[in-house]
């Protein structure tokens, strides 16, 4: 196990160092300072910012150093657009927001679409699995921005408008941070109200695909020989489905699970930007938006670490999982 | 290739299926429009390279003024103050234009009246002293109309307030003693007796004003007839969904973003089946070295997210005179979408082709082509990628319709297209319309990405249904 987990990080760390190298290579393609000071920029201003970037060395000698900062985690310099902030700063406060968006959305979403799948499994070929199917086609047809811009206009900007009571806040953010027991309540109150409504924008999003998915997979897995053999014991269709078939079906369940794990921290990108909820992906469109070259490139590298060791992760459990995936 | 892939039982299969025949029909003329908007930016570049105007200039179309600014398209009639509205818009634009001395002028209406223009809705060319006389018309029977909607709307607003005032009394009245009650009913009978006079007088106003209004409208068409004929079915479509915050024509930008859309889709599915099935089937049927390369692009390549690539592309083109330059060069601007979902797209397919030719390459007319004599690159191309002809089909229309998508969503961010109308930056300039219940734009925008969406999501269904039949989607 151990040395299936280091062979596969070996083997990752060529992969990572070359996508770094090639991220620095696209970002110095123009003049990182010219890209964010303008065309003519006040000389001692450019100095300043190329020295403290070191973008004045060559360009081996950069990504060595860059390379040094990455392994031992040294994101210490400041950000250009946002005065006084620590690029370190800036993408250790911009975690918490991401995940209080995306993990509950990924748990309500696997759980309502799995049950949903299992229900249009159940009664499959009938109306009730027509209608079910019907909708998640055309529930996937429909554009996120629609879901995200109507949904925000119809349940929290039209009501607030008209005066209405809504449970959801139009837009922003309040971190959840326990200061004395009566703080912690009216905060964590809105902090449900500031997210509650991108995570049901998040979970309707994802129910279409996610619903088509499970459902093939138990319909294919209810054709297989032990189905047969269950129901030839005489066992009631129900305890066929719930015990018998779900076990089985809960493996692709889980791989699609893992292979979305790196956007739990990089967040929905949309959702943020439009409900001003300042996680990583809003970040990093503030920062491509501000020509914030440090935030940029910390992101780039930091986002790559965890979509790789994301991805090790989902094979190790995967192998966990299914006893058939050799580690070999 | 194609042909075979037509005739095969796959096929055969998928024709049966009536629901995914209609749906190609409409993707089909979603193709149609995009062929003849190319055609036309085709005629006209031609025709101006050779020094020749430009017939049609779609691109300029989208651009200009066709109406006031958010006037709703078709189906939804407007309040008697938004048709006030328009008319007063007319005036001023025409005021601006009449205060000049135009008699001085040379050639008074070329120079003038060209500004008046709303794409084919145009002055009605006179004499100069014709059109002046039918200024004037126009220009005393909207003052007549002014005079009106203001005593209307102040008429309108008392009485508002005034029934405004006798509902809460009416609620205070219900949980009052019986004292106050006689002093509250008191109160509503004499704010009635206010209310009386003023209903009447708006019921005089009223009707007058609509009046008024009928024959300002008529002035107005007097000066500015609407177009009859061709022109007039022209100025139908430019006008039949509305106009957005800028007054340009929704119909136009919703229609020609048809064909950013195909564009992107065609150029990014059929650069990422090309090159992933180069490389697939490369990699596997040469197995070696050949397959490492490919393997070790793939994984280096899927361990960059997609939208880390995107941001970092468009980093990189910031700035450039070639391709950030959205305003001379539009399709140029489109370089960085296309090599970032590229080099995003091509990894899926090169796995499937992957692992379709390492099974083709052992069957027995694989062998058998072998043992004949022929070469390698002859089998491979002859014999096994024609096999994975509809694996790339159904990875085209779902790589086709993925790009679609991302693109919607990228313009929306701002990192997509710019200089050219597009379904996501129509969606992304009419979200601040909605808080004035404004729909028009927003709502074509996103039906007509809807309606391909669907057909696509139909059509690949079935595709896969057809030469697939075992296949978890």
């Amino acid at each position: 196990m151990w040395a299936f987990i280091l062979r596969k990080l070996l083997y990752n760390i060529p992969v990572y160092l070359s996508i770094i190298f090639l991220m620095m290579l696209a970002l110095r393609v123009q003049n990182p300072v010219y890209a964010y000071l303008g065309k003519n920029p006040d000389q001692q201003q450019y100095d300043e910012l190329s020295r403290q970037m070191g973008l004045d060395d060559s360009f081996p000698v950069q990504y060595v150093k860059f390379v040094g900062k990455v392994v031992t985690g040294d994101f210490s310099e400041n950000s250009w657009a946002q005065r006084g902030r620590s690029v370190k700063d800036i993408l250790v406060k911009s975690i918490p927001p991401s995940l209080s968006v995306t993990v509950p959305t990924l748990f309500t979403s696997v759980v309502v679409s799995v049950a949903i799948a299992l229900l249009s499994a159940y009664y499959r070929g009938r109306p009730v699995d027509q209608t079910l199917m019907v909708l998640a086609v055309l529930g996937m047809s429909i554009s996120y921005l629609v879901y995200i811009i109507f949904g925000q206009f119809f349940f929290a900007g039209l009501p607030a408008a008209e005066g209405a009571w809504t449970p959801f806040a139009i837009q922003g953010y309040e971190p959840w941070m326990p200061i004395g027991p009566q703080a912690e309540q009216a905060r964590l109150i809105n902090w449900v109200t500031y997210c509650l409504l991108p995570v049901i924008i998040g979970v309707v999003v994802a129910m279409g695909y996610d619903t088509r998915f499970y459902r093939a997979v138990m319909v294919e897995e209810s054709s297989r020989d032990y189905i047969v053999t269950a129901a030839a014991k005489g066992a009631s269709k129900r305890k066929i489905i719930f015990v018998h078939m779900l076990k089985n079906a809960m493996i692709p369940v889980i791989t699609r699970v893992m292979s979305s794990l790196p956007f739990l921290i990089t967040g929905s990108i949309l959702i943020e930007m439009y409900f001003g909820i300042p996680g990583m992906g809003f970040q990093l469109i503030s920062a491509i938006t501000a020509k914030d070259f440090p935030v940029i490139q910390s992101y780039v590298a930091l986002f790559a670490a965890i979509f790789i060791l994301s991805v090790i992760l989902t094979d190790v459990l995967y192998a966990l999982v299914d006893p058939r995936v050799r580690l070999s | 290739m194609i042909r075979r892939l037509l005739r095969s039982r796959g096929m055969v299969k998928f024709r049966r299926n009536r629901l995914a025949l209609f749906a190609s029909g409409v993707i089909g003329l979603y193709a149609a429009i995009f062929v003849a908007i190319i055609g036309m930016e085709i005629y006209d570049g031609i025709a101006q390279a050779v020094g020749g105007e430009a017939k049609f200039s779609l691109r300029e179309g989208t651009r200009i003024r066709v109406l006031p600014r958010q006037t709703p398209g078709f189906l939804e009639s407007q309040t008697p103050s938004e048709r006030y509205n328009d008319i007063r818009w007319h005036h001023q634009r025409m005021e601006r234009i009449f205060d000049r001395d135009l008699e001085s002028m040379d050639d008074p209406w070329v120079q003038a009246f060209n500004e008046l223009d709303l794409a084919e809705r145009k002055l009605q060319r006179a004499e100069l002293g014709e059109i002046l006389a039918r200024w004037e018309a126009f220009d005393e029977t909207f003052l007549v109309l002014d005079d009106l909607y203001l005593r209307r709307d102040e008429a309108l607003d008392l009485v508002g307030s005034i029934r405004d005032e006798i509902a809460d009394l009416r609620g205070d009245l219900r949980g009052a003693e019986a004292s106050e009650a006689e002093e509250i009913r008191g109160e509503i009978a004499a704010l009635e007796e206010e209310l009386a006079p003023e209903v009447e007088y708006l019921a005089e106003v009223e009707p007058e004003f609509f009046a008024q209004e009928e024959i300002a409208r008529g002035a107005l068409l007097e000066l500015m007839p609407l177009p009859t004929g061709w022109e007039g079915v022209k100025y139908g479509f430019r006008t039949f969904l509305g106009s957005d915050v800028s007054g340009r024509s929704i119909a136009c930008r919703a229609f020609y973003s048809i064909k950013v859309a195909f564009q992107i889709g065609f150029v990014v599915a059929g650069i990422s089946v090309l090159i992933g099935t180069v490389l697939g089937a490369a990699g596997a049927f040469y197995a070696g070295w050949v397959d490492a390369i490919v393997m070790w692009l793939v994984t280096t390549l899927s361990s960059v997210p997609y939208l880390v690539l995107l941001v970092v592309l468009a980093y990189m083109f910031t700035g450039s005179t070639l391709f950030d330059n959205p305003r001379e060069y539009p399709e140029l601007q489109l370089v960085k979408l296309y090599t970032a979902m590229g080099l995003a797209f091509w990894i899926g397919t090169a796995r499937v082709i992957r692992g379709e030719v390492m099974k083709i390459k052992e069957l027995e007319y694989v062998q058998a082509a072998t043992a004949i004599g022929f070469g390698r690159v002859y089998i491979l191309l002859r014999h096994v990628v024609p096999n994975t002809a509809h694996i790339m089909f159904i990875n085209f229309s779902l790589l086709f319709i993925g790009a679609i998508k991302s693109e919607v969503i990228l313009s929306f961010l701002g990192l997509g297209v710019s200089g050219q109308p597009s379904w996501g930056t129509m969606i992304s300039l009419a979200k601040d319309d909605l808080s004035n219940y404004f729909f028009w734009e927003i709502g074509s925008a996103s039906f007509l990405l809807f309606v391909l969406v669907l057909a696509f999501n139909i059509v690949s269904d079935a595709l896969q249904d057809a030469f697939d039949p075992r296949h978890v989607s």
